[in-house]
């Protein structure tokens, strides 16, 4: 039986995260590598993605399938600002994460009211509204042909000015703080008053508000924390590749790969954006990369030289949408509560079935 | 003594359909009221307009002289009435203790606060030992039970109670019995929708019967029991 106390955070993960975070922080110091330092830059904002749709979909049960047009405001605000008014992204950065959860505040307002598949119907529409005007707005967007960020400005922190926004170490530690700020916030919910009512919505929305829960109201608290985050990420990728256009921050795929780093880690939980962002930014390299192709090449499978050989090599770099596809496919049958839920059934089933159950409500708590 | 509930000519129609019309009573306070009526005859959306969660098509609803008919079913529940449900609902993926917790977060932002309140209430339902269990894995007989507790917590002074016996097996159903009498001990008003007629003319101080979204009769429980348009309401004309 638990201890009727909410749960804290036990000493030995604490630690752990700690030597994990601290970890993190050291990284480019030893490895200079830009491609792994890329590689890492693109995991952090992956998980600040999965783990800022985790508020609104994961603990309120809110599957928003339209957080493309967050991520793409905070985006395209900061991007402008900076570009064509001159106002540096750090200054930017605020009027442009406000304006996204202001926005998000009146979209949550009208579309809340729709429960289950008309929730989510709605919030692709919202998603494509944005992405249609950004596209024909071009006095404002530049439209189809996007923006193209020239440069950007120094900064000065305390007496050391960073010009060296080449060098990928700054983007490396300002993403790596958001993330750790990101899945800190997860826990903050998680462990609150506002956690239990979210969660309480995603189970059984008539008991909640039955139970005194102001129901419009909680789950715009949740869209609003998740927006901000999920603006933040936008931001950054904008300010990180350079370049922004409808296509690349817009489109209904980027709202789908906020939901699949949190299906495929683990819904619901602190850990799955996490495993989620794990799993899939190598995967999705890979597939860039071609490695997937001359994996084939390498094990004899299919030889370079013939049809099929070239036809791979051409395509399968293009099959992003596809792996992602059959990967759902595989989660939902095979690991419905994601990788996750995954580890936790099999390290449940090599221990005897009591002290598993205990366990098991015990990593609930921690994870 | 005090009306707590005051029901004044509430009707609610769907489209054509009337599901409660003219209904009128008023509930004392401390009093357990039994709510019955044949399959259909307007109890559990009576509950529904009373709770906010249907707006009344017409009439007032008055919680301790305050209109509450158009308020949202969780500002009703912070003014002090609360309702269980006939299909029991439970939040499956959280904790027995957590769904109680849920309930007591009405009257206090504390975690650790609630977590008390919780707790206790699962001992009054002698449910304590399940606190760390999964409200979904539960036994019929104690998601009813959890679903009183969890109501219990948002600490109510008026309970609508939506057949918590359905589907009981006798040892269980007196069980809720007992419960439901130990309420009653503690000043709480409750409003009881059962089927089983036995248990209800035990627990009862009045009774009101509701035929075709009408009130058909109102009194003591003997003499409920005794009345010849109820029993032919129930058992058909020829019994009467």
């Amino acid at each position: 039986m638990r201890p009727p106390t909410p749960r804290g955070l036990a000493i030995a993960p604490l630690l752990g995260i700690c030597a994990l975070v601290l970890a993190l922080v050291a990284f480019p110091l030893v490895v200079d590598s830009p491609y792994a330092l890329h590689i890492m830059i693109l995991l952090f904002l992956t998980v600040v993605q999965g783990a800022a749709w985790n508020v609104v979909g994961g603990y309120a049960g809110q599957y928003s399938v339209g957080h493309s047009a967050y991520f793409g405001l905070g985006a395209y605000a900061t991007i402008i600002l900076l570009q064509y008014r001159h106002v540096a992204p750090w200054w930017g950065l605020w009027p442009a994460v406000f304006l996204a959860m202001a926005v998000a505040v009146i979209i949550g307002s009208i579309t809340f009211r729709l429960r289950g598949p008309y929730f989510v119907l709605a919030s692709i529409a919202v998603a494509e509204i944005f992405r249609l005007v950004a596209l024909n707005w071009t006095s404002v967007t530049n439209g189809a042909e996007g923006i193209l960020l020239s440069e950007i400005p120094p900064l000065q922190i305390g007496g050391r000015t960073i010009t060296d926004f080449i060098s990928k170490v700054p983007f490396y530690y300002a993403v790596l703080a958001l993330a750790v700020l990101t899945v800190a916030a997860n826990w903050a919910v998680k462990h609150s008053k506002l956690g239990y009512y979210l969660q309480a919505i995603r189970e059984d929305q008539d008991a909640a508000h039955s139970l005194g829960i102001a129901l419009p109201v909680y789950k715009n608290i949740a869209l609003v924390i998740s927006v901000f985050f999920t603006a933040w990420a936008g931001a950054f990728y904008g300010l990180y590749v350079g370049f922004i256009d409808p296509a690349t921050v817009l489109t209904v795929e980027v709202s789908v790969q906020f939901v699949l780093i949190c299906i495929i880690g683990g819904i619901g939980t602190i850990a799955g954006p996490i495993l989620g962002a794990i799993v899939l930014v190598p995967l999705s390299e890979a597939l860039r990369a071609n490695l997937l192709s001359d994996l084939l090449f390498r094990l004899g499978v299919v030889s370079e030289g013939t049809p099929t050989g070239v036809f791979l090599k051409d395509n399968l770099a293009h099959a992003h949408a596809l792996i992602y596809g059959i990967l759902v496919v595989l989660v939902i049958l095979f690991m419905p509560d994601g990788v996750l839920g995954f580890v936790r059934r099999l390290l449940a089933r090599r221990r005897p079935p009591t002290q598993a159950l205990s366990a098991g409500s015990e990593m609930k708590g921690s994870a | 003594m005090a009306a707590v509930l005051e029901v004044s000519h509430v009707s609610k129609f769907f489209g054509g359909l009337a599901a409660n019309s003219d209904v009128s009573f008023t509930v004392d306070e401390g009093i357990i009221l039994g709510l019955i009526g044949p399959n259909g005859a307007g109890k559990t959306t009576l509950f529904n307009c009373i709770t906010g969660f249907y707006p009344p098509s017409r009439g007032d609803v008055l919680f301790r002289g305050h209109r509450v008919n158009g308020l949202t079913p969780d500002k009703v529940c912070k003014l002090g009435m609360a309702r269980t449900w006939q299909k029991v609902r439970p939040l499956a993926k959280m904790t027995v203790l957590d769904n109680v917790i849920v309930g007591a977060l009405a009257r206090t932002n504390k975690l650790s606060v609630a977590s008390e309140i919780a707790m206790q209430q699962l001992r009054n339902v002698r449910m304590d030992r399940r606190a760390g269990h999964l409200a979904g894995g539960l036994p019929i007989g104690e998601r009813k039970k959890l679903e009183v507790a969890r109501v219990l917590a948002t600490q109510p002074k008026l309970l609508l109670l939506d057949e918590v016996m359905g589907g009981l097996n006798p040892a269980e159903s007196e069980e809720i019995i007992q419960l439901i009498l130990e309420i009653k001990k503690r000043r709480i008003t409750q409003i009881v929708i059962e089927h089983d007629m036995k248990a209800i003319m035990r627990i009862s101080d009045r009774i009101v019967v509701l035929n075709s979204g009408e009130k058909l009769a109102e009194g003591l429980p003997r003499e409920i029991g005794s009345n010849q348009q109820v029993i032919a309401a129930y058992l058909g004309e020829a019994f009467a």
